[in-house]
């Protein structure tokens, strides 16, 4: 944006009243208030009775002068302006696709409206949800709401930073984090217990232990034994080897992973879906499809819309949410009625391959390594 | 094959209207200001031109020329308060719009990653741009204002523009043109240039109002007034014109009967939007649905509809996105992902799958961590199958 921003510059000094060095005008300001100077200079001469033809002669050059230099000076604007437009178009090279219209269905019209309330009862724009849900006449459960407001409650609660209502959540929700292996709990007690200790106060925060931590101690050994070392350095834990715990990250670190607990407890996704959706979108997909659009209709194929984009888009690991088996041999990707199949040997392709693989007698050789196996040993795969 | 490096590239596809906005509203200004200063000070040099011509000629006495120069002294100061309030009005606020949108832009060209809490800032600020945008555009004026004000951003999204068409729409909807043609005789050059036919099509339907009221006389001095300039380009509409006289609503047939539709508002509204869209560079969808066209269908995969594979994790599982998704294509994929359903890990060569003896596969990790949990027993989460970690069996994906 360097380009369009210097040119930018130029045209706020070009339209400023200020006086520039390097401008062919003066600013139209200016301009004027010398035109109205020597107007007023004639009318006194004119009151006073000393004015001669010369001084008729010098409005009319004043006009003539000011007409000039604000024109000079338009023109200046005028291709300031323009290039300022140049240098857009030259940032700007692809225009947006056109689309015919998307998500006008009923369904879909309500479908995306929803989204759109959950997405700021989750981003915990509550207001603005508020306004949105009754501009759309949309009707959100009261036990939606609550469960979004009570996420809320508890992650501002976190950052002030009190610890209390997210642990009464975890007590309340601990079969479910016992089946998860999530160290929330702990993480938990282990943030409050180094505040204890970085505000100098080693009595409190030993009482701390044996009220919260100890209990917990035979699930995280290596980790406790950490914060019991931590208690050697009471005033000076940043230069001790257990620095990294008195980092403010590991308070921190708490909100996304009480946010993703809670969220999964609840069935919801761990991230922002509209988020998620539009990164991708807005991040490269759209341009990659128009691209592969493009290359389509140059070798003159058609690609039909409902069915597959035409190229891979790469998403990062976080965003893979499914597996995804493309049989080596055939390059297909597996369905229901295709499945992955593992042969004796351990490799895997997909039922079709494997039985146009296999000869007489249900013999078939892995083509990944010497081993023959029978068909009927294959074992479908459940990723 | 991950995406953390940004791909500015595609980010910026989407940024030309964002751009372009406020560069178009200050070119007119510009035009605005040149107005004026044509106005005012054209008459001034005629007037000291005059007044210096008859003062030659001996023809000028000391009351007359006082007169004269109060005149041209009032045109400029006029002049001067006119550009100095275009200027305060809409001229600076345009500039620093102008800069807070560049700026934003270079904000975004400075990152490096995905992963950089600068870019989850911006990414925010985007999506809610993008709302604004929706939301101007689906009729939901307060929830944007409200999005736009308390997240500080109204610089960054086209309130102003939107409140506008909607007042224009409005008004078309009441079944009145005086709007749309004031915004047609502001944006004539414009709108010429593009060959856009709104305004004949605006004054056609004024005209086809005044026959269908039977107010003849009327609509004949309307249809010279403002039809017959168009001959060139609409001469079969404008014969039309002159035989619908001919056809009261009562007594109209075929393409007759059709002028009379009242529906033909609703094209009008439709022709204004493109034509208002176009001349703003914003595009006929709203960014928000493109973004989603492309990201939905990025991760649109069949097991997202089959009840046994879907993840609470995955957007296009859940049903309203899943009811979207419905509308753009499938993704599509040359290689082998797995991905563990217990972890949420992609498996790779250092953590590969294995196998139960009934074939649900999961992440050697997973299986590990569940074995030092629980004596070296692990237990199939879907199935319930249970065995020791050591009869699991390794899976080669190639």
């Amino acid at each position: 944006m360097d380009a369009p921003l210097k040119e930018l510059s130029k045209l706020e000094k070009l339209v400023s009243n200020a006086t520039l060095p390097k401008a062919k005008s003066p600013s139209i300001n200016d301009s004027l208030d010398a035109l109205l100077h020597s107007l007023e200079e004639a009318k006194q001469r004119i009151q006073s009775g000393t004015a001669t033809e010369d001084t008729y002669t010098s409005i009319s050059k004043a006009a003539e002068t000011t007409k000039k230099d604000v024109d000079e000076r338009q023109k200046e604007i005028y291709n300031s302006l323009a290039r300022f437009g140049k240098a857009l178009d030259k940032k700007f090279t692809t225009p947006l696709p056109s689309y015919p219209p998307l998500f006008t269905s009923p369904e879909a019209e309500y479908a995306l409206e929803h989204t759109i309330a959950l997405h700021f009862l989750r981003t915990g724009q509550l207001n603005i949800a508020e306004t949105f849900i009754a501009e759309s006449g949309l009707s959100i459960s009261q036990e939606t709401r609550s469960r979004f407001s009570t996420l809320h409650y508890i992650i501002t609660e976190l950052r002030r930073p009190n610890i209390a209502p997210a642990l009464e959540w975890t007590k309340l929700n601990r079969p479910f984090l016992h089946s998860r292996n999530s160290p929330l709990e702990f993480y938990l007690h282990r943030s409050q217990f180094i505040r204890l200790l970085l505000s100098s106060d080693t009595t409190a925060a030993l009482e701390y232990v044996r009220a919260h931590l100890v209990s917990l101690s035979s699930l995280y050994p290596a980790e406790f034994g950490r914060l019991m070392g931590c208690l050697m350095y009471p005033s000076r834990l940043r230069e001790s080897p257990y620095a990294d715990l008195a980092s403010p990250s590991l308070h921190l670190d708490l909100e996304p992973m009480f946010a993703k607990e809670y969220c999964a407890s609840l069935g919801m996704s761990r991230q922002v879906p509209l988020r998620v959706v539009g990164d991708i979108g807005g991040g490269g997909a759209l341009a990659r499809i128009e691209k592969g659009r493009k290359v389509m209709r140059e070798r003159k194929s058609e690609w039909s819309q409902s069915d597959e984009l035409p190229i891979e888009i790469p998403l990062s690991a976080e965003n893979r949410y499914h597996s995804i088996f493309a049989c080596p041999v055939s390059k297909e990707q597996s369905t229901e009625h295709n499945p992955p199949m593992m042969m004796q040997c351990g490799h895997v392709i997909t039922k079709d391959s494997l039985q146009k693989l296999s000869k007489m007698g249900g013999r078939v050789k892995c083509p990944y390594c010497p081993q023959e196996s029978q068909l009927g040993q294959a074992l479908r795969i459940h990723f | 094959m991950s995406s953390g490096r940004l791909n500015t590239e595609g980010i910026m596809l989407f940024e030309q209207p964002f751009a372009r906005v406020p560069y178009e509203n200050y070119r007119k200004v510009f035009r605005t200001s040149q107005k004026h200063i044509e106005k005012e000070l054209g008459p001034v040099q005629t007037a000291s031109h005059e007044l210096t011509r008859r003062a030659k000629a001996g023809e000028v006495n000391s009351e007359d020329a006082m007169k004269s120069i109060d005149h041209m002294i009032t045109r400029i100061e006029s002049l001067k308060r006119k550009l100095s309030e275009l200027q305060s009005s809409s001229g600076t606020p345009t500039l620093s719009v102008m800069k807070d949108r560049l700026q934003h832009l270079s904000t975004i060209e400075a990152i490096q990653s995905e992963s950089e809490p600068e870019f989850t800032r911006w990414a925010d600020t985007r999506l809610e741009r993008w709302l604004v945008d929706w939301s101007l555009r689906h009729g939901k004026e307060r929830t944007a204002r409200q999005l736009a004000q308390e997240r500080g951003i109204e610089s960054l999204v086209d309130i102003d523009l939107f409140s506008d068409i909607r007042r224009i729409e409005d008004s078309l909807r009441g079944q009145s043109c005086t709007e749309a043609l004031a915004w047609c005789s502001e944006n004539k050059a414009a709108l010429r240039k593009l060959k856009n036919p709104l305004e004949f099509d605006l004054r056609f339907q004024e005209f086809i109002e005044l026959v269908r009221a039977r107010k003849l006389e009327e609509a004949i001095v309307y249809q010279k007034k403002y039809l017959i300039q168009w001959y060139e380009t609409h001469q079969a509409q404008i014969h039309q014109a002159s035989a619908l006289f001919a056809y009261p609503p009562s007594t109209a047939f075929g393409a007759y009967k059709r002028l009379y539709d009242p529906n033909r508002w609703s094209a009008l509204i439709q022709s204004f939007r493109l034509a208002i869209y176009n001349l703003s560079t914003l595009p006929t969808e709203p960014l928000l649905h493109l973004a989603m066209y492309a990201g939905l269908a990025s991760l649109k995969l069949p097991a997202c509809y089959d009840p046994a594979t879907k993840n609470p994790d995955c957007p296009i599982c859940d049903d309203a996105l899943g009811k979207l998704a419905e509308e753009v294509p499938f993704s599509h994929h040359v290689n082998s992902t797995i991905v563990c359903r217990i972890t949420g890990r992609i498996m790779d060569e250092n953590n590969w799958p294995l196998a139960f003896k009934n074939g649900y596969a999961y992440s050697k990790e997973a299986m590990e961590d569940m074995a030092a949990r629980n004596n070296g027993i692990v237990t199939c989460p879907r199935t319930g199958e249970s065995c020791h970690f050591s009869e699991l069996r390794k899976v080669f994906i190639s």
